[in-house]
């Protein structure tokens, strides 16, 4: 079964992130690397990506003519995604244990992160949505 | 460059989706497929996937000994990944576009949903 494990942020969270030490960046990139050759390894890895700012981001409506309509303009407590792993495991058990060690990446001053990971199950169809 | 234009809503927003009937579900889905084959064709598709239920959902942290804490309860206002499309295109407009199209997807009585769709570039790997 597969999941995807998501780390959103509030754009203060990344404002936060923004001042970190150049020396907290790096460990927490050696951690993020580390994890994602343990998933390789271990056959559980499907795809990760980091996505680009909260300040580039954009939301887009179908306006009456079928243009889209285009607003940059979110509210403080929008919470966007960072970015996110997929993973096939045998269990939601193997799912919850890595979205914990996830977690647990290094922030500043080296102290585990304590992100919180949205744990989501995707379809393998969307005959699965149930509509 | 690569996007990914993201589908989201609240929990009260995905209960009002199972009052469809199976007709506008049919009516959607066929616009959505169409979607996918014309970015297919395109060589603009890269990915798409539909994520279960928000019921489903939890917030998962490590404790100090390493095992997950699980939570499943969220603000009535969290917003839900209901699922995605990964697009490889030339522009952000074009990406903006092609967020419009899924937008004006037709749901009850074939009137256009005009679901808000986050349109995300992803970050430069390096």
């Amino acid at each position: 079964m597969k999941y995807i494990l998501m780390m959103n942020g509030k754009k203060a969270d990344f404002e936060r992130y923004a001042q970190w030490s150049k020396e907290d960046l790096q460990a927490n990139v050696v951690f993020m690397r580390a994890f994602s050759k343990e998933l390789k390894d271990s056959g559980a890895f499907v795809a990760t990506e980091g996505l680009a700012w909260p300040s580039e981001a954009k939301l887009v409506r179908a306006g009456k003519d079928g243009e889209p309509v285009t607003d940059g303009v979110f509210p403080e407590s929008k919470e966007f995604l960072a970015g996110y792993w997929i993973i096939d495991v045998d269990s939601p058990a193997q799912a919850y244990k890595i979205a914990a060690r996830v977690s647990q990446a290094p922030g500043p001053g080296g102290k585990p992160g304590n992100l919180p990971i949205e744990v989501r199950q995707v379809l393998s169809s969307h005959a699965d949505l149930g509509l | 460059m690569k996007y990914i234009l993201l589908m989201s809503g609240t929990q009260s927003g995905v209960q009002g989706y199972h009052a469809w009937s199976q007709k506008d579900v049919e009516a959607h889905m066929a616009v959505l497929r169409a979607i996918n084959k014309e970015l297919a064709d395109s060589g603009e598709f890269v990915a798409t996937q539909g994520l279960t239920g928000p019921g489903e959902a939890l917030t998962v942290r490590g404790e100090k000994n390493g095992l997950p804490i699980t939570d499943g309860v969220f603000p009535e206002s969290k917003e839900f990944l209901l699922g995605y499309w990964i697009v490889d295109v030339a522009t952000l407009e074009r990406a903006c576009a092609i967020a419009g199209r899924i937008s004006a997807a037709p749901g009850p009585g074939n009137v256009p949903t005009n679901m808000p769709i986050e349109v995300r570039r992803f970050a430069n790997h390096g």
